[in-house]
C-alpha cells in the first residue's frame, strides 16, 4: 500500500517531476556512456596487450631481461616446449628468437628489435598478421629470393619508405571526395613528385593550399597519397652469439599497424630460418615464448604460471599484468573509476532531488497532518517519502540506462572516431577507434547505486515530514 | 455504555506571558450511540477540545478515557495506533488523498490496519454505497464535488469500525444541499448502526439534527442539553 501511494505521489506534480527524471535521465545517458566508452577503450588495449603484443604469458631467460643479448635464450627449450605441447591450459604458443638492431636504409636508420617467427604459430598468438595496413603487402606470403620482413608503419616512416605522391590515380580519388575544382588545380603544381617525408608533403600543402583548404582535406589527401616504396629493402646489423657484428639485408614484405605506436616502433618481424645463420644462432635458440591460454581468467593464468614456475624454476615467467602494468592496473580498476563517474554524477543530481522532495513535502503538510491523524506511523510516512524518492529517482534512471545501453549498442557496431587525435593516443597505445561496450553486471550496480542515493537523498525532506506534528500540520492552510 | 469520559480537562497556551485557557476543566461523559454537537462562538474551545478527545492534542492536565483507556497513558506510537483502531475523522477541508480514488481513500486505514484485500475492498464499497456514492468509487477527489468529498470522508472516518468519528467544522466548506445530504447520511448511520458521532460546529443546521448540544464558551461547558430524537 505505501509503495503504491508512493509511486502515484511521484505523478502528482507531473511537471517537477519529469524536470527532476529528465536531468536523472541525462545524467546516467552521460555516465552510462562514458562508462561505455572507456570500458570499450580499456578492452581495446587489454585486447591488444594480450592478442597482439604479450599473449597472456610469457617465457624468457631471466638474465635476458637485465640484458637483451642472443646468448640468453630459454633452456632447456625441448622439455619446456613438450611440457607446453602436454599442458592442457595452453591453447597455443609461439616461440620467437629476438635479436637488437640496427634497420638502416639509404635515407635512415633506427633501432628495432627484431623478432625471428614461425609464422604460423605467430598467427596462432598474435594477430599482427591481421593489421596490414592497405595496399601494404602481406604477412610473409608473398615469394622473394631474399629475406622477408614485416616491419610497422611507424618503422616505415622513419627509416623514408613511406612516401606521398600525388599521382593520377590518387587524383581521381580525390575527385570522388568533392574537392572544388580551385583545390583540385592547385594540386598540380606538385602533382608527381615524390615527398619522402610526411613533414616535407605537409610543407608542400600548405604552399599550396589555403588555410580552409588545408583544414578540409589535408588529412585525407595525406592519407589518399601515401605508398610504400615497392620491394623497399632495410639492411640489419647487430651482434652475432660470437660478438661480432652481423649484417642481413631484408625486403619488406608487409607493412602493419596497431594502435600502439611503441609496440610498433620497437617490432620488426622476420623468419627464423632467415635470422639462424646471420645471428649465429641455432634451430633451438629462442628468446621469448608466448602462450595464449584456453582460459582467460587471470587467475587461471595465475595458476598456470605458478605450474610452470615450479616446473622450470631457471626461467622467468610473466603475466600480462605484470609485463604491462599500466592494462593490468586498467583491468583491476576501471569498474571501481566508472561507479565513481556515476557517483558524481548522482551526487551532483542528489542536490536536485533533494530540493524537488522538499518542495513535494511542504506542499502536503496538511495531508501529512492528516495521514499522522488518521493513523499513519512515522515510520511508515518515512518509508512512503523515501520510496516515492526512490520510485523518482529510478525512473529517470531506467530510461537513462534504456538510452545509454542503445547508445552503446549501436556505437559499439559502429564505432567511435577520434582520428584527429590518432597520434596522440596512439603514442600511449590507445586505439583512436573506441568500440563502447559495458557488462550487464553494471547496470545492476548502477540500480543499486541509485538505490542508495535515492535513500540517502529522502533523508531530508523525510526528516522534515517526522517533525511534523499532526495537530500542527492540520492548523496549516 | 460510556464511549468518551472526561475529567477536569484543561489546555492552557501561553502567549507573550498571558496564559491562554483554551479548555478549562471540562467534565463530560459521551455515551455510545449519541449524537453531539459542540458549539460555541469561535476561541470557544470547541476544536481544542475536539483534538484533545482525539488523542491529537495533549491536555495541560485532567483525563480523557475512551473506552477504559486514558490517553494520557499512551505514547505518541501508542496514541497513533489507538487514532487508527478507535477513532474515526473527519475534517473541515475533508482532506482526502488527491492521488487515491473514492474507494482507495476508504480503504486506507483498514489497510493501515492490516486488513485483507477482499475486506477492504468490500467494506469499502459497502460504505460509499451507504454514502450515496456507489457509482463513483473510482472517482478521484478532484473529479468530485466538496459535498461527495465530505460524503467520502465519513467513509473513511467509519472505515476502520471506530468506537466514534470526530467532525470538526464538518459542514463549514458545503452548500445547504450538500449539508442536508451529509446531515442525512450521518444521522442515518447513527440510528441505524448505532454509531457514536461527535461535532464541533457553528452551523445551525448541524445543531437543528443533534440530539445533544453542547455549549462552551471560554473553554467551560455553558450548556449540556440533550434532546428527544433530534428534531
Amino acid at each position: 500500500m505505501i509503495a503504491s501511494i508512493s509511486w502515484k505521489n511521484v505523478w502528482r506534480n507531473k511537471t517537477r517531476s519529469a524536470v527532476v527524471i529528465v536531468a536523472v535521465t541525462l545524467g546516467t545517458v552521460a555516465g552510462v556512456f562514458v562508462a561505455g566508452l572507456m570500458n570499450g577503450w580499456v578492452a581495446q588495449r587489454i585486447n591488444a596487450t594480450i592478442y597482439t603484443e604479450m599473449g597472456h604469458l610469457k617465457i624468457q631467460n631471466p638474465n635476458f631481461l637485465v640484458n637483451e643479448e642472443t646468448q640468453y635464450s630459454i633452456k632447456p627449450i625441448k622439455d619446456l616446449t613438450a611440457y607446453l605441447d602436454n599442458a592442457e591450459e595452453v591453447d597455443a604458443y609461439s616461440k620467437r628468437s629476438k635479436i637488437m638492431a640496427v634497420a638502416a636504409t639509404a635515407r635512415a636508420n633506427t633501432g628495432i628489435m627484431l623478432k625471428g617467427i614461425n609464422v604460423e604459430n605467430e598467427k596462432q598468438v598474435s594477430d599482427v598478421y591481421t593489421k596490414l595496413m592497405p595496399n601494404a603487402g602481406t604477412f610473409f606470403e608473398s615469394k622473394s629470393r631474399f629475406p622477408q620482413v614485416v616491419i610497422s608503419n611507424k618503422t616505415a616512416e622513419m627509416l623514408r619508405i613511406k612516401n606521398y605522391r600525388i599521382s593520377e590515380k590518387v587524383m581521381d580519388s580525390l575527385k570522388i571526395l568533392e574537392i572544388p575544382q580551385d583545390g583540385m588545380a592547385k594540386l598540380e603544381s606538385i602533382a608527381n613528385k615524390r615527398f619522402i617525408t610526411k613533414k616535407k608533403f605537409e610543407t608542400a600543402i600548405n604552399e599550396t593550399w589555403t588555410k580552409s583548404e588545408i583544414e578540409s582535406y589535408a588529412p585525407v589527401l595525406i592519407k589518399t597519397a601515401a605508398y610504400f616504396q615497392p620491394r623497399a629493402k632495410i639492411t640489419f646489423s647487430f651482434t652475432r652469439t660470437n660478438g661480432e657484428i652481423g649484417y642481413q639485408t631484408f625486403q619488406v614484405c608487409g607493412v602493419f599497424k596497431t594502435a600502439n605506436t611503441m609496440f610498433d616502433q620497437m617490432s620488426a618481424f622476420v623468419k627464423n630460418e632467415d635470422l639462424y645463420a646471420v645471428a649465429g644462432l641455432n634451430a633451438n635458440q629462442f628468446h621469448e615464448i608466448s602462450i595464449v591460454t584456453k582460459s582467460t581468467d587471470f587467475k587461471d593464468i595465475k595458476a598456470f604460471q605458478s605450474k610452470l614456475s615450479k616446473a622450470f624454476p631457471e626461467q622467468n615467467f610473466m603475466t600480462w599484468k605484470e609485463l604491462a602494468p599500466d592494462a593490468g592496473m586498467l583491468s583491476d580498476f576501471m569498474q571501481i573509476y566508472y561507479y565513481i563517474i556515476m557517483g558524481i554524477i548522482f551526487f551532483a543530481l542528489a542536490f536536485g532531488i533533494i530540493n524537488t522532495m522538499l518542495m513535494a513535502i511542504l506542499e502536503r503538510i496538511k495531508e501529512l497532518g492528516m495521514l499522522m491523524a488518521i493513523g499513519m506511523k512515522k515510520l511508515q510516512v518515512f518509508a512512503m517519502i523515501m520510496l516515492e524518492t526512490v520510485f523518482l529517482t529510478l525512473t529517470g534512471s531506467f530510461i537513462g540506462m534504456l538510452i545509454g545501453g542503445v547508445l552503446i549498442s549501436i556505437t559499439s557496431k559502429t564505432g567511435l572516431n577520434f582520428s584527429s587525435v590518432e597520434e596522440g593516443f596512439e603514442a600511449i597505445g590507445w586505439s583512436a577507434i573506441v568500440y563502447p561496450n559495458i557488462e550487464l553486471s553494471f547496470f545492476f550496480g548502477v540500480t543499486i547505486l541509485v538505490i542508495i542515493v535515492a535513500i540517502l537523498s529522502s533523508i531530508i525532506p523525510a526528516r522534515k515530514a517526522l517533525k511534523l506534528k499532526p495537530i500542527e500540520a492540520l492548523r496549516i492552510e | 455504555m460510556k464511549v468518551i469520559e472526561i475529567d477536569n480537562l484543561k489546555k492552557t497556551y501561553s502567549e507573550s506571558e498571558v496564559e491562554v485557557h483554551a479548555v478549562n476543566g471540562v467534565t463530560l461523559d459521551i455515551e455510545e450511540g449519541e449524537f453531539t454537537a459542540i458549539v460555541g462562538p469561535s476561541g470557544s474551545g470547541k476544536t481544542t477540545l475536539l483534538n484533545m478527545i482525539g488523542g491529537l492534542d495533549i491536555p495541560t492536565s485532567g483525563e480523557v478515557i475512551i473506552g477504559g483507556s486514558n490517553m494520557n497513558h499512551l505514547n505518541g506510537s501508542e496514541l497513533t495506533d489507538f487514532r487508527k483502531n478507535n477513532i474515526g475523522f473527519v475534517f473541515q477541508a475533508y482532506n482526502l488523498i488527491p492521488v487515491l480514488t473514492a474507494k482507495e481513500n476508504t480503504e486506507f486505514v483498514m489497510k493501515l490496519q492490516g486488513k485483507s484485500k477482499v475486506e477492504c475492498e468490500k467494506r469499502s464499497k459497502e460504505l460509499l454505497e451507504s454514502v450515496g456514492l456507489g457509482e463513483r468509487i473510482n472517482a478521484r477527489p478532484n473529479k468530485m464535488s466538496g459535498g461527495q468529498q465530505q460524503r467520502v470522508a465519513v467513509a473513511r472516518a467509519l472505515a476502520s469500525k471506530p468506537k466514534f468519528v470526530l467532525a470538526d467544522e464538518p459542514t463549514a466548506n458545503l452548500d445547504s444541499k450538500s449539508t442536508e445530504t451529509l446531515l442525512d447520511i450521518m444521522e442515518k448511520l447513527n440510528k441505524e448502526e448505532n454509531i457514536t458521532f461527535v461535532f464541533s460546529t457553528h452551523d445551525a443546521r448541524v445543531v437543528k439534527k443533534a440530539r445533544r448540544v453542547i455549549t462552551l464558551e471560554d473553554g467551560k461547558i455553558l450548556s449540556d442539553v440533550r434532546k428527544n430524537g433530534g428534531e
